[in-house]
């Protein structure tokens, strides 16, 4: 039987590939790195350290999924980390987000009774909005031209949760999706740091900062997730590589067929359908269907030869913004390094953030607009060998950095080859504010720009997510209105990445849902 | 101690509208208005001898062509002259001239770039579209979502069968008007730095947002929205001042039996078993009244006028979560010639319209920057006006009045007052224009500057806002001015609100009252 060809087998590639499989429909896997996870990898940085090359933390990923593949029995390990976040306040003082709230209502007070009081029932808000989003996560976007029946019905069964919330909530989440974030926060709490930990989860992996309007929404979608207010920070022991390698298995396990090395070049279009892939080495490998995981930039703009298209749909394409501005930065230490104000490396177990205040976030962002990079970056830090030993020699450790903001394209066309080393040393000072002495732990870093990661990980403009959780390209705008259904205007040719609904980080649930849709296409 | 039918809190141009149209119906309506003048922003005064400015707000487009007509505003003495184009000189010694001719606007901007030529036809084609869309929801009260009364849901089913009956392009023009930055959504169509950072200015007037700030977009289809109407096309202004409009408006409700008292101040709206029954002056006088609109912002009505002791809990937390963060100042400046731009030596039809210092995306979004962090812009964005060249009545023979809107000039200062601050923010102004046109400091006779804490001191609006709250996503249509009271009532019975910070929201409009108008004869009946 002529297989599905799925490009990419990033985690969205290979979830769709393992439900396509379940339901019958087998599907090659084409990956053109070596390895599989697309950006959920763990590679090695030095002899003997092994680090979350991209991704450090899972979005956290949808339970159903896990379930699904069995992912547990294949040996992957959820780390559910306590503290899960400690966040440091502009004077150095850290504020730790404990697993347990109590304690973290504790520390909390520590910086103002009045936010301490307000916290839990911020939590419980955000989780009964969250709770309304999950199934919109889960659910196709509606056509907005003919919706069908099951589309009216779910819209009708949305409008009667919607009116279930109740006035104040419902108002709420009206008010709160087109909101900056930061306006968000300061109804709730005063305190800087608190403020900024949980509006961090508004601007992650964005081309936004805490004031931009809409970044309100971004929240939200995460608190569908992830209902704690400043994140439960769930990662994988052994890194996402370990999660990807499971999930290659489990779809293997439903029949589908996976080929490391295999760069797809040109998607083959014959007479209006996608017919087949060819490879950068010249075979063609005929197709059923194409499934792309890759962003919708590269798909359309890169593998399709633009007659196939239309071009007012080629001209919606090249507008969807894919402006990346997260770096990554990868550090071997010689040892495990001491943060002022903690006690020790158990503290160091969840996230760690660096960006005290809004307006911290605000001017790293700020930067960026203009082509530069952050000079006081805003950072998002794991150290994942403390859950998993073997990830470096007895004694050393990995330390793994997202750093905020650094655009795609620089000032005055300033090559990042020359600009990398500029990023690193910004983020080595901001860590060494607050481990004094980091610097000289350092035994050998990585430095991922969002030019390497359009490169060698192949996401169009650096961007993390596919493309901006913007309000203009979320749901039913996902990758653009008319075509959020994972379908194309090519027939067979479709889409499951992150820049489809929902999209997000380490999720899986642009992948699941693409595959309950094709599946039911292909069936017929 | 006299009844009347309805007390109209205000005597700007929402106030003076909505009892023009409720005096109309046959109330008894008596306007209370604080200064010694009417109009509240929308007023003329002759700041200094001979030069008379219009203080305030000082260009009109959006006036609702209905109100000009069913208040027969043209008998009252409103004439609209035509403020003709916008020029933007750049640092280069270059410029952009757009104006009303569109042929000719091509032509100036087919200098910059052909492909942005191209566009700008296509550009003004999907506008009117959109603004054809927008149009009857600025007539119309917001429905609340949460409720289930038929109305409401009849008339969110009218919303959303209009949107789907819309072209596929057009829907997705209106989403991204709604959600996108101004930049954003020019660099779809623009490439031309100058063209876009001109253009994106109307998208941040009175907002605390930046051009690359989402919710920006919305506001590019408010210049549209005049051409669509077809009243006057575009900008215009008014002869003798805006404050002309606000006499003109008070002339016909006067004429329709309404009473209007100035240098009335109220201090208090009296709340008796859950209903307004009247106001209290600041000399004490007691007015009672069937009914209260309010044209002032919901601070003031609410938290000074009314007290939180009559509201409920919710209503005036979220009254005092409302945004207003006035991010604007004015520069009125009498000048003894014309101002001489190195770009465009000489006089000329470029100094009739809009002069704008937006010479860049960069330099708009800097000057944002500044404020974001609570000082004022060192080169803010500046849009300069010169009544007196196309109404010569407002200054004496050979002299000027020149208008300078200024953003960003934030409320909230990190460092000092406005009062340390005005005369500086005053030079960095002249300052900025100098850079363009150096003989600016040599013809200025007299300044006048307004920092935002100024226009809420004076023109009690809060924190300085021109629009009596920000215009942003989550403070438009069936959120503004609260959740669940966007329909110009309030939770005091007989008490409603008619001015902008109620849907359709700012600017010379008018809607609000007239909205509001229709609200309260429909429901109190006003005896």
């Amino acid at each position: 039987m002529t297989p599905v060809v799925i490009i990419g087998a990033g985690h969205n590639g290979l979830i769709a590939a393992f439900y396509l499989g379940r339901a019958g429909v087998p599907a090659l896997v084409l990956e053109r790195r070596p390895i599989v996870g697309g950006a959920a990898i763990s590679e090695e940085l030095a002899p003997g350290y092994t680090a979350p090359t991209l991704a450090h933390a899972t979005g956290p990923l949808r339970p159903s999924v896990f379930r699904d593949m069995r992912l547990g029995a294949r040996g992957v390990e959820l780390v559910h980390p306590d503290p899960r976040l400690v966040a440091f306040a502009g004077d150095g003082r850290p504020l730790v987000f404990a697993a347990d709230e109590a304690k973290t209502v504790d520390a909390i007070r520590g910086f103002s009774t009045q936010d301490a009081a307000a916290y839990p029932e911020f939590g419980r808000t955000l989780a009964r909005l969250g709770a309304f989003l999950a199934p919109i996560l889960e659910m196709t976007p509606p056509s907005l031209d003919g919706p069908g029946a099951s589309e009216l019905w779910d819209l009708l069964k949305t409008g009667r949760r919607f009116r279930a919330l109740g006035r104040t909530d419902a108002f709420r989440l009206l008010r709160w999706m087109p909101m900056a974030v930061a306006d968000l926060v300061a109804e709730w709490f005063t305190t800087d740091v608190l403020q900024a930990a949980v509006a961090a989860r508004g601007i992650f992996g964005t081309a936004q900062g805490p004031w931009s309007a809409g970044t309100g929404a971004v929240l939200l979608m995460n608190a569908a997730a992830d209902p704690v207010p400043a994140g439960s920070s769930v990662l994988v022991k052994g890194g996402p590589g370990v999660l990807t390698r499971a999930m290659a298995d489990a779809a293997r396990q439903a029949g589908a067929e996976i080929r490391t090395g295999a760069a797809v070049s040109r998607i083959v279009v014959r007479d209006g359908r996608a017919a087949a892939v060819a490879l950068a080495d010249g075979t063609e490998i005929t197709a059923r269907a194409v499934i792309s995981s890759a962003d919708p930039k590269h798909t359309f703009l890169q593998l399709v030869d633009p007659v196939d298209l239309d071009p007012g749909f080629l001209a919606r394409i090249r507008n969807f913004r894919s402006r990346g501005t997260a770096a990554k930065v990868n550090f071997a230490l010689s040892a495990v390094p001491v943060f002022r104000g903690l006690p020790g490396p158990p503290e160091l177990r969840g996230r760690l953030q660096i960006g005290p205040s809004i307006d911290y976030l605000e001017r790293a962002f700020d930067a960026s607009k203009y082509g530069e990079i952050s000079p006081e970056p805003w950072l998002d830090i794991t150290v994942p060998s403390l859950h998993d030993p073997t990830m470096a020699p007895t004694g050393a450790h990995v330390m793994s950095v997202y750093a905020q903001f650094a655009p795609y394209r620089l000032a005055a066309d300033r090559p990042w080859t020359d600009a990398a080393s500029e990023l690193a040393a910004n983020v080595v000072q901001a860590i060494d504010r607050h481990a004094p002495g980091f610097g000289r732990l350092i035994v050998q870093q990585q430095v991922i720009t969002p030019r390497d990661l359009e490169t060698v990980y192949g996401l169009t403009g650096g961007h993390i997510l596919h493309g901006e959780p913007s309000l203009d390209q979320l749901f039913t705008m996902r990758p653009t209105l008319g075509w959020a259904q994972y379908r194309s205007p090519i027939e067979h040719l479709y889409l499951c990445g992150s820049g489809t609904h929902p999209g997000g980080g380490l999720v899986g649930g642009s992948g699941q849902n693409a595959a309950r849709e094709i599946a039911a296409e292909l069936k017929k | 101690m006299s009844h009347y039918d309805a007390i109209v809190i205000g005597g700007g141009h929402n106030g003076l509208v909505n009892a023009a149209y409720l005096a109309r119906a046959g109330r008894r309506v008596l306007v209370l208005e604080r200064r010694h003048v009417l109009g509240g922003a929308a007023v003329t005064e002759e700041v200094f001898p001979g030069f008379k400015f219009s203080v305030c707000s000082y260009v009109v487009s959006l006036l609702r062509p209905e109100i000009i007509r069913e208040l027969d505003l043209p008998g009252h003495g409103l004439e609209i002259l035509p403020l003709d184009g916008t020029f933007t000189p750049m640092p280069n010694g270059n410029y952009l001239w757009r104006v009303n001719d569109h042929a000719t606007t091509r032509r100036e901007i087919a200098r910059h770039s052909k492909l942005d030529a191209e566009a700008y036809d296509e550009y003004g084609k999907a506008m009117v579209d959109m603004g054809r869309f927008v149009k009857p929801i600025l007539d119309m009260t917001p429905p609340d979502p949460t409720s289930l009364e038929p109305r409401g849901l009849m008339d969110l089913l009218f919303l959303g069968r209009r949107f789907a009956a819309l072209p596929v392009e057009d829907k997705y023009n209106q989403i991204q008007l709604m959600t996108m930055s101004a930049v954003d959504f020019l660099d779809q169509w623009f490439e031309t730095d100058v063209l876009k950072a001109t253009m994106s200015a109307s998208g941040i007037i009175g907002t605390f947002l930046g051009v690359r700030s989402p919710g920006t977009a919305y506001v590019l289809l408010h210049h549209y929205m005049g051409e669509i109407d077809g009243a006057f096309r575009s900008w215009g202004l008014s002869r003798g001042g805006t404050g002309a409009i606000s006499n003109a408006i008070g002339d016909a409700a006067r004429k329709a039996g309404a009473e209007i008292r100035t240098s009335t101040a109220v201090s208090k709206i009296i709340v008796k078993d859950g209903a307004a029954v009247g106001v209290v002056l600041e000399n004490g006088d007691y007015l009672t009244a069937g009914v209260v609109s309010s044209s002032v912002d919901p601070n003031l009505t609410f938290l000074r006028m009314v007290g939180a002791e009559h509201l409920p809990d919710e209503f005036v937390a979220d009254v005092r979560r409302y945004k207003y963060r006035g991010s604007s100042g004015k520069v009125n400046l009498a000048l003894d010639s014309l101002p001489d731009f190195r770009s465009r030596p000489g006089p000329g039809a470029h100094l009739r319209g809009a002069v704008s210092i937006s010479p860049g995306v960069d330099y708009m979004e800097r000057a944002y920057d500044e404020a974001k962090y609570g000082r004022y812009s060192r080169r803010p964005y500046i849009d300069m006006v010169i009544p007196s060249l196309t109404d010569p009545s407002v200054a004496p023979p050979g002299k000027h009045v020149m208008s300078c809107f200024v953003q960003y000039a934030p409320y909230h200062l990190k460092e000092g007052s406005w009062d340390d601050h005005r005369d500086a923010f005053g030079d960095t102004v002249i300052d900025t224009i100098a850079e363009y046109a150096p003989n600016i400091r040599d013809i200025i006779l007299h300044r006048q500057i307004l920092t935002p804490l100024d226009l809420e001191r004076e023109w009690g609006l809060t924190e300085g806002n021109i629009f009596q709250g920000e215009l942003t996503l989550e403070q438009l249509f069936f959120l503004r001015p609260a959740a669940g009271w966007a329909q110009y009532r309030t939770p005091v019975r007989n008490l409603y609100m008619c001015g902008s910070a109620t849907h359709p929201g700012g600017g010379i409009m008018g809607a609000p009252g007239r909205n509001a108008a229709r609200r309260i004869l429909k429901e109190a009946g006003g005896r």
